[in-house]
């Protein structure tokens, strides 16, 4: 298998605050890495960090073969690495059509829009209906459906979910982890981020621990499911 | 009655093309959030650029409008890279100081270049008739090519990839970045055209008033107003508060002297900032 993205030795941070201590991971092509961690564990960091939008202190960055570590944010999109940030970032006064357009902005992703178009309203029609309406006035769950919609619109070599389920409804939490199970059997290499453990790790082929801005464990998906740290730690058992 | 219907026609004339002036300030602080403290001096840059294609080349100033705007759009791209990004994202008095000193720079060379003789450019064209009343040709093309310019715009920002990209920096900055857009190319581009638009107005203004180096700054400071009145962030309520500061000036002057015109405009500033400080048009 190889590897799509490599992130060696990261510190990383804000000002003068550090959160990520060199912290190291792969991602596999085709596969789904899934980081789990409590809150403030530094998760987020760590994506922003592989986005470029916070910038590491020190460590590399690999994706494709290529040392990212200076690339500005908009050209690691561009190569296909694609953001589905936590709490959506949509663009509030933009329709749901515009903002799978702003998906599809790089030129790899412009020439595919059409079939990109009519893939994501097959995995989520209700965005169809709601196609001329703006973002902003969406539900939280229609929100997340089109903050993952605008990701697939983008083509991407690597997918990366910041949280996609914080704040929804269980049920609702069950059809976007559906959804990520549905692109998993396309091959879509994906980084998952989530507190929700027991579903996460469920899907995940291999998995890290994050705690206090290090990886304290990592392992596959079942393994890491039943190893008692983590039991203890998330699922309260 | 008749100088009523006069009044109130001139009124939304002029009100049009202040109102273009405040679409491209409203432009800059929608996509940038900086003030921009230079728009009155890129106006009258524009009054200038209309003056000197008439005087050597017999330009129109409704030709003219084409190679000044090209011009402008390329000098704000350019002060965008070289002063303006320097600023980005610091605290709101570099932002005023660095545009308040493009200003002081560009008002002393043109001082020094074109004194403060005023100047006026003389298009021989005759009145039109509407309803009873006469009104300059110049003023009728002004109020189309305002008019021309904001549709071009709205088409711009709708319509095109580029003009899409420079709402969804507005709106959310890095979340376009995710996206692959290259944002410092979005804000130095919606800057240009900030002032590109800025000069526009200045050329169309000069095809109807006298005008000096100075000049700028009377309708920046109508373009404060305005953006208040429309809303700040809403590049089209400029439109609609250009037109209500058009048809105030021109009706109230027919009662009041002109010089305390001014004053009750800028009543109406703090009126509005009291009562609904978001604009008619603009979102909390």
């Amino acid at each position: 298998m190889s590897e799509i993205l490599v992130v060696e030795n990261i510190d990383s941070g804000y000002k003068d605050v550090q959160i990520l201590w060199d912290v190291s991971l792969k991602a596999e092509e085709g596969k789904v890495t899934v980081i789990v961690g409590s809150n403030g564990s530094g998760k987020t960091t760590l994506l922003r960090t592989i986005m470029g939008s916070v910038r590491a202190k020190s460590g590399r960055i690999m994706f494709d073969g290529n040392d990212i570590t200076k690339w500005p944010t908009y050209k690691r999109a561009e190569a296909g690495l694609i953001y589905i940030p936590e709490g959506r970032q949509l663009f509030p006064d933009m329709t749901v059509l515009e903002n799978l357009e702003m998906g599809a902005y790089t030129k790899r992703a412009r020439v595919k829009m059409k079939e990109n178009l009519e893939y994501v309203f097959t995995l989520f029609p209700r965005l169809k209906e709601r196609i001329n309406q703006k973002a902003g006035t969406l539900s939280g769950g229609e929100q997340q459906m089109l903050a993952v919609g605008r990701g697939i619109m983008g083509c991407p070599r690597l997918m990366l979910f910041d949280e996609p389920t914080l704040g929804l409804s269980p049920k609702l939490s069950i059809e976007i982890f559906g959804i990520i199970d549905k692109l998993k059997k396309e091959k879509i290499s994906m980084i998952l981020v989530e507190q929700n453990v027991y579903f996460s790790l469920q899907i995940a082929d291999y998995g890290y621990v994050l705690s206090e801005g290090r990886i304290v464990k990592e392992g596959k998906g079942e393994e890491l499911l039943a190893s008692e740290d983590v039991k203890k730690a998330y699922l309260g058992v | 009655m008749e100088a009523l219907l006069a009044a109130i026609i001139t009124g939304l004339l002029l009100g049009m093309v202040y109102g273009l002036a405040a679409v491209g300030l409203n432009l800059i602080f929608g996509v940038l959030k900086i003030i921009n403290l230079s728009h009155g001096a890129f106006i009258a840059l524009g009054m200038f650029g209309a003056y000197y294609l008439f005087q050597y080349f017999g330009l129109i100033p409704f030709v003219s409008v084409i190679p000044v705007f090209v011009v402008i759009l390329i000098i704000g791209i350019l002060l965008y890279f070289i002063a303006i990004r320097r600023v980005m994202g610091r605290q709101e008095l570099s932002t005023l100081l660095i545009t308040y000193s493009i200003s002081l720079i560009i008002v002393g060379l043109g001082t020094f270049f074109f004194t403060t003789n005023p100047r006026s450019i003389d298009i021989p064209w005759e009145s039109i008739r509407i309803f009873s009343v006469y009104i300059p040709a110049t003023r009728i093309v002004a109020l189309f090519l305002a008019i021309i310019c904001t549709f071009l715009l709205y088409l711009f920002l709708y319509k095109t990839w580029i003009g899409k990209a420079v709402r969804a920096v507005s709106m959310n900055r890095v979340a376009a970045e995710y996206m692959g857009v290259n944002s410092h190319v979005i804000l130095a581009t919606s800057f240009g055209i900030g002032i590109g638009i800025a000069a526009i107005a200045g050329v169309v203004i000069a095809s109807i008033f006298p005008f000096t180096i100075l000049s700028g700054g009377v309708y920046e400071l109508k373009s404060f107003v305005i953006c208040v009145l429309g809303g700040l962030g809403n590049p089209f309520g400029a439109i609609a508060g250009g037109l209500i500061l058009g048809l105030v000036e021109s009706v109230l002057s027919l009662k009041i002297p002109v010089g305390i015109v001014p004053f009750i405009e800028f009543i109406l500033l703090v009126l509005m900032l009291l009562v609904k400080p978001e604009g008619i048009f603009g979102r909390r």
